[in-house]
């Protein structure tokens, strides 16, 4: 398993602001009182227990919610210091820059390599040189090359549930996205792919902000630098604590922080 | 108890298959035994002569061909736009269900009163008389159900998690349609023509006053007031007015390649609804 090398850096840039975010549905509230500060360049995690609204919120940061006429969101998102709300701001560069990798792996039934330039031949003229290139440099980023190099005209949907992960992040590297939201991306994969998965987490880290939703408390310690913990109270969710990441496992200052994580240290 | 009665279902269900299928059989060897004395080459390349008594059925087969590409020209563009509509681009789920009524209560509109609607409209307010493209139109709009509700099924039965991936790769609402929903769907749009055709080319009543005659028409060389020769009318006037039995004969002979055609179309639709079924199946 990966290495935790780094623990709670505070001093990065800070790229997404999340300002009084609320969720409803219909009258019902799903998040309330949202703040965070996402900084560049890290990987910041979120937790929480089951319906406390993560995937909401990671799905509002690049305002993918809006696919839902059923949502309300109010508050507010910054980008670089832009309102991501704002009535200039088109929604499908803002999707391209702020990328989304989901818990379960969408392969659209096309080859390995039409799937990794899905987005990319929407985006940008591609000649044939330069399709290849990119495509190679994405499998290369998701750590996948080596796997289906001999066969990028095969089809996508015979690679294993593990590789078809991968090939989702390489879909999404290959908009050179600056921000990579991650839905549970490892709940469906076994022990190995979860592994490689983590690995490339911190291995992308430097170079393009992670946003990770995790249930498992160990991934997070492992991948993350700083960590939200949400927390349900009144069926609506909110956010208990923010902060460094072994600050927040280890501390477990907040009750509702240490009854989240459970009896034993995480940090060990 | 349980399993009596399950073997009771299966008893009842498995009689109904059976003679639902002998039914089917039933008209396929009535028409097949009649018809098959009087088809030959000629038969399918000759013009009709002696009021159906002699030549073949070349003119009525393509009469009827031409109203079918017709039709399915007027309602292909016309239901993928509705089946989109209704699929994604309505945000009421009112005015979706308004939709799916309208198009449920076109399929059950009599297909007479198409006739008389295209007789009042095209034919003589328009002024289009008797034509292919009345007939057509006609025909097109009738397809417009089944084939639409094919599509939109397809784009219902379409897992969210391709359109919300497509939209997180910063793809726009327009390019979602046609890079995702439409390529996955087009099983779909495949079948209801298939399947709207089918229904098409076996109409009579649409196209007894607005687009066909029995005789005195090859090709049409214009749009108004060209009427076309077709096999089911054809088949209609010969069953109900001609005493000649090798006249009769014949009908029975246009009825077999009628037959044949429809099957082919159900046949080309068979590869797409199984697509359809083994995707729905495996997920």
């Amino acid at each position: 398993m990966v290495d935790a090398t780094t623990c709670g850096t505070t001093d990065a840039r800070t790229i997404l602001h999340v300002r009084g975010l609320a969720v409803s549905a219909g009258p019902r509230a799903l998040l309330r009182d949202i703040d965070l500060a996402i900084p560049e360049r890290r990987v910041f995690g979120i937790i929480g227990p089951s319906g406390a609204g993560k995937s909401t919120l990671l799905r509002c940061l690049n305002r993918l919610v809006d696919l839902d006429e059923s949502l309300h969101v109010s508050g507010d998102v910054e980008l670089d210091g832009r309102s991501i709300f704002a009535p200039d701001v088109d929604v499908d560069t803002l999707r391209a820059r702020v990328g989304i990798l989901f818990q379960q792996p969408a392969i659209f039934p096309v080859s390995i390599e039409k799937n990794v330039l899905f987005g990319a031949r929407h985006l940008r003229r591609l000649d044939r040189r330069a399709a290849a290139d990119l495509a190679e440099r994405a499998l290369r980023d998701a750590a996948l090359w080596d796997e289906v190099k001999d066969r990028l005209d095969a089809p996508a949907v015979k690679l294993s549930v593990g590789q078809q992960q991968r090939l989702c992040l390489a879909r999404a590297l290959a908009l050179d996205p600056e921000v990579l939201l991650m839905d549970e991306p490892t709940s469906a994969l076994d022990v190995q792919s979860t592994d490689a998965i983590e690995r490339l987490i911190v291995r992308l880290a430097p170079r393009c902000t992670i946003v990770l939703v995790t249930h498992d408390i160990d991934q997070a310690r492992r991948v993350t630098d700083r960590l939200a913990c949400l927390g349900l109270r009144d069926g609506v969710g909110r956010l208990v604590q923010c902060g460094p990441c072994c600050e927040l496992l280890d501390g477990r200052t907040n009750a509702e922080v240490a009854e989240r994580l459970g009896g034993g240290s995480c940090c060990d | 108890m349980r399993r009596t009665l399950d073997r009771f279902v299966t008893a009842i269900a498995t009689t109904c298959a059976i003679a639902a299928l002998l039914v089917i059989g039933g008209i396929v060897t009535a028409i097949a035994w009649r018809g098959a004395g009087a088809l030959s080459v000629e038969f399918l390349t000759d013009s009709m002569r002696g009021a159906g008594a002699a030549g073949g059925i070349l003119y009525n087969l393509l009469g009827t061909l031409i109203l079918l590409a017709t039709a399915l020209a007027v309602s292909l563009p016309i239901a993928t736009s509705l089946a989109l509509l209704h699929g994604v681009y309505l945000r009421s789920e009112r005015a979706r269900e308004r939709l799916w009524i309208a198009l449920t209560v076109t399929h059950g509109i009599p297909s007479i009163l198409f006739g008389l609607f295209g007789l009042l409209v095209f034919v003589r307010i328009l002024g289009f008389g008797k034509s292919w493209l009345t007939g057509g139109i006609l025909l097109g709009i009738m397809m417009l159900p089944t084939v639409s509700v094919a599509l939109a099924e397809r784009i219902r039965a379409l897992p969210a998690k391709y359109v919300e991936t497509a939209a997180g790769l910063g793809m726009s609402p327009s390019r979602i349609v046609r890079s995702v929903i439409l390529p996955q769907c087009a099983g779909g749009l495949v079948t209801g023509s298939l399947l709207g055709l089918a229904r098409a080319a076996g109409e009579t009543a649409p196209i007894l006053f607005t687009a066909t005659v029995f005789a005195g028409a090859t090709l049409p060389r214009g749009v108004v007031d060209s009427p076309v020769l077709t096999l089911p009318y054809h088949i209609f006037v010969l069953s109900q007015d001609s005493l000649d039995p090798e006249a009769r004969a014949r009908a029975w002979a246009a009825a077999l390649v009628l037959l044949a055609l429809v099957l082919c179309l159900s046949l080309a639709a068979l590869p797409a609804r199984l697509r359809t079924h083994e995707e729905a199946r495996h997920g």
